[in-house]
């Protein structure tokens, strides 16, 4: 059905895509599997008209596209489901799908809509109330709001950009079994992922591109994961996980009772406890949403507790500011890279001492000490190899990964006695992912308490000495690693009575 | 082996402070500017700029019926022509300096303070109350007391906007500016009242005793010495943005004020210091206008001043050391804009049209050197 040959593509230095060839048959889910960075997106971008093809061709049901803008694809019957939803929150289900959709008509046909809407729910088995406002609805929901939207605008070829990011395991289990149907209807998939395990599951044949080249395509049936893997990376790579066995020491963090005062859309905390020993990991799974960074920034100092205590090395912090929970040793890297942990347009060396300058040695008596922040930024550059021009360079000239690495740097290099982290390798391609993880259980090795906070379950599992689930502003279930029961996880992270995000039988 | 270590001075700082500075400095808002101009293509951009201002007011010159280089002709001559021209230029540019500078510190910490001419405003009666009441004394002392008052004056004034931002949640930008029309009018009503001088046609005070003028740089050329204030103003907000603590929190609450809360940096106190400075510059500007140009207290006579100072603070891209050319170009500019006036007879709104143009393309030139820098 879909046909697109030699595609290249350049930034400036940078070949994001190199003569890329990608067919796509009727009736099939086609996994495209890459690091971050590798051009996935880039190509999927030039296939739905966002950007436009430094050369190549694209051709879709016979006929050729070229410079088409994204309302030529989707007239053409091609939809694409963006990892950030492309929704309005404060709009029922019914209004999201008119917006901006020609054969609605002129007038709003609300009613006319909502029955589409309905019809269509029926037959995938969707579960959308076309009433509902968008904003009260679980990211796994508004997902196939997006689904609906391009199925009404007769998408044939649907691009699923990273769909599975922000979903627990029974709502992945959910879009899998709607794409199941969609196959089945004759519409063609273009499943996009870094994640082995979902691509072997769900498609029949995959590509996968590294530094912007196809460097692998095969049928699923004779694929491995390791084979994938090693495609994609291009080299042998374990997530670094070999710790040294100790027992954990002393109790460092206490947390008894916090809850926190919920803010509009935000999840609050209820009645969280539990305590941190040094050495130790307490890694928590969870989708987002359910109060992780509620959790982290009070004990970090970010927000401030309705009730409960909050305990560090006998000293209590409940109301501590935060400049004295950073004096009490604890550091804190926050999952938003580009507004909290780091200032983009300030350098690295900046960057750097950010959490620390009004202390001695960044700070001397009334001044900064510049000379310090120099000779600091060059140590922890190597130290941590980090890939930046210099000390003096703005820090978003760097790639993530880099950019994450100054975070870690910062909050490692000051020896934390506890450490929070919240989704640290947010958005890292596997190379850093293991950098970051390697760090951690360094800290943990050496002695440091760490609070690991992820929506990747795999990284939970990896990581923690204790795993617990958070849901719905609750701490539920934690226990020691040897005794993980997957299922019950799975179920808790869903909410134990939303296991019904039901997929109703055709 | 790491060590994790710890610094006990968690007891004296466990006070139990709610953070609704964190709270607040979620909120954002879009700040224009915020860049360096450090590149050497920024003084060609600029000139290329002036270029064209230059050369689309010389539409309206054609308008009105004159020649537009006799009349450039006559506004270089204005401006830099003599040392007399060049004296004039100089006093001009010393408010907006001052208060330039204090405004740029203010928005490089995402505070929008557009009450200079308010601040001006205060800042002038405060000195001009020192130099009626206390003129018996020694010059020294008088016009060091009345520079002090104004620059207390100017920051009680931005004080107030302060605290109804920190405390009530009012918008910096509604304060500061209701404060600017109150500041002005206070003049108006002490110069009707107290301050009046008895029998004059127009609000203005008593001509001041001679021991409180500001003394001339030069004997004989009118140039007071209030650009010395100037230029140290400029040169110690440099010191304080990049060399000291305080400077840094400015700039982490720009960048990002999440980012700033998150290195545990008071956003009331940094907005109360900042706010604190400007209006202090701005009052010792106003004392300025007083002491050394009028030699008392005329109506309106900070007319203006406040939205040049945002717009020179603009034009140097929030860079303190970079206020001192833009406010020097802005004074250069009127100086010239005006003597063409008088001498070709151009209309006098010509003079804003030239400054406004001048200001949109040297804007525009600057931030297409943005653009290219961060991308």
């Amino acid at each position: 059905m879909l046909e697109m040959r030699g595609i290249c593509k350049r930034y400036d230095e940078v070949r994001a895509n190199r003569n890329i060839d990608l067919e796509v048959p009727r009736g099939q889910i086609l996994g495209l599997l890459g690091e971050n960075g590798s051009g996935k997106t880039t190509l999927m971008k030039m296939l739905f008209g966002i950007m436009k093809a430094d050369a190549g061709t694209i051709e879709f049901k016979g006929k050729r596209l070229d410079r088409h803008t994204p309302a030529d694809a989707i007239e053409a019957g091609i939809g694409m489901i963006h990892q950030q939803f492309m929704l309005v929150d404060a709009m029922t289900v019914a209004e999201n799908v008119m917006l901006g959709w020609a054969d609605a008509g002129q007038w709003l046909r609300t009613r006319e809509i909502a029955q589409l809407i309905r019809r269509a729910s029926q037959t995938y088995g969707l579960d959308l109330d076309p009433n509902a406002v968008v904003g009260d609805l679980s990211l796994g929901r508004r997902q196939r709001v997006e689904i609906v939207k391009a199925i009404l605008r007769g998408a044939e070829l649907l691009i699923l950009d990273e769909p599975t990011s922000n979903l627990s395991p029974p709502e992945v289990a959910g879009l899998f079994a709607v794409m199941g149907r969609l196959r089945s209807e004759g519409r063609s998939l273009i499943f996009i992922s870094h994640k082995l395990g979902e691509v072997l599951e769900i498609c029949e044949e995959v590509v996968v591109l590294r530094d912007g080249e196809v460097t692998g395509k095969c049928s699923v049936k004779n694929a491995t994961r390791a084979d994938l893997a090693r495609m994609m990376i291009g080299r042998e790579i374990g997530l670094g996980a070999d710790r040294c066995k100790r027992a954990p020491g002393e109790e460092i963090l206490k947390v008894d009772g916090l809850s926190t005062r919920g803010h509009a859309g935000m999840q609050q905390l209820r009645d969280v406890t539990f305590s941190l020993r040094t050495g130790e990991i307490l890694a928590l799974a969870g989708v987002d949403g359910n109060g992780q960074a509620e959790l982290v920034e009070t004990i970090a100092g970010l927000k401030t507790a309705a009730r409960g205590r909050i305990v560090i090395g006998g000293h209590e912090i409940t109301f501590a500011s935060i400049k004295a929970r950073l004096a009490a040793g604890v550091a804190y890297i926050p999952a938003d890279r580009m507004t909290t942990s780091l200032v983009p347009g300030m350098t690295v060396e900046d960057n750097l001492a950010m959490r620390d300058f009004h202390r001695s040695p960044l700070r001397r008596g009334p001044w900064l000490d510049r000379s310090s922040f120099r000779s600091q930024a060059t140590r922890k550059i190597a130290e941590f190899g980090i890939r930046c021009a210099g000390p003096g360079v703005p820090t978003q000239t760097l790639s993530g990964g880099n950019q994450q690495k100054i975070v870690v740097a910062r909050e490692i290099g000051r020896r934390p006695r506890v450490l929070l982290a919240l989704q640290p390798t947010w958005g890292l391609d596997p190379g850093a992912t293991r950098f970051v993880i390697e760090q951690i259980i360094q800290l943990r090795d050496a002695g440091g308490a760490v609070l690991y906070i992820s929506s990747e379950l795999e990284e939970v599992l990896l990581l923690g000495d204790r795993v617990g689930v958070i849901c719905k502003g609750r701490l539920l279930g934690v226990v020691d690693r040897h005794n993980v029961d997957l299922t019950k996880i799975g179920l808790m992270m869903a909410g134990v009575e939303e296991t019904s995000e039901p997929i109703e039988e055709r | 082996m790491l060590r994790p270590s710890i610094d006990n001075n968690q007891g004296e700082e466990k006070t139990a402070k709610i953070d609704k500075e964190s709270v607040i400095a979620k909120r954002r808002w879009p700040i224009p500017g915020g860049f360096g101009v450090t590149t050497w293509r920024a003084p060609l951009l600029a000139a290329a700029a002036i270029g064209l201002a230059l050369a689309v007011s010389a539409v309206p010159i054609l308008i009105s019926g004159k020649n537009p280089l006799l009349a450039y002709w006559a506004m270089l001559r204005g401006a830099i022509g003599s040392a007399d021209s060049i004296a004039f230029a100089l006093n001009k540019s010393t408010p907006y300096i001052l208060a330039g500078v204090g405004v740029a510190m203010c928005f490089r910490a995402r505070v929008i303070n557009i009450g200079s001419e308010g601040q001006i405003a205060v800042g002038g009666v405060a000195a001009s109350w020192i130099a009626l009441n206390f003129s018996d004394f020694p010059s020294v002392i008088v016009i060091a007391a009345a520079l002090i008052a104004g620059a207390i004056a100017g920051a009680a004034w931005s004080a107030i906007a302060a605290v109804m931002r920190l405390k009530r949640g009012v918008h910096e930008v509604l304060c500061t500016l209701m404060l600017n029309f109150i500041g002005l009018l206070v003049v108006s009503e002490v110069l009707r009242g107290p301050m009046g001088e008895p029998g004059a046609g127009f609000p203005q005070s008593p001509l001041f005793a001679e021991s409180s003028w500001l003394p001339n740089l030069f004997p004989g050329i009118d140039m007071h010495a209030g650009i010395i204030f100037a230029v140290a103003a400029v040169v110690i907000c440099h010191v304080f943005l990049w060399h000291t603590p305080f400077g840094f929190r400015l700039r982490l609450l720009g960048g990002s004020p999440n980012a700033a809360a998150y290195s545990g940096v008071s956003f009331g106190r940094s907005v109360f210091e900042v706010m604190l400075i400007a209006g202090g510059l701005a009052g010792i500007a106003g004392a300025i206008e007083v002491l050394g140009v009028h030699y008392r207290l005329i109506e309106g006579f900070s007319q203006g001043f406040g939205f040049n100072a945002v717009a020179i603070a603009l034009l140097a891209g929030l860079n303190p050391l970079a206020v001192l050319p833009a406010g020097l170009f802005f004074a250069f500019l009127e100086a010239g804009a005006l003597a063409m006036q008088r001498e070709i007879g151009v209309p006098s709104s010509l003079v804003f049209i030239i400054q406004g143009l001048t200001m949109i393309f040297v804007l525009c030139a600057i931030g297409i050197g943005a653009k290219e820098r961060s991308v």
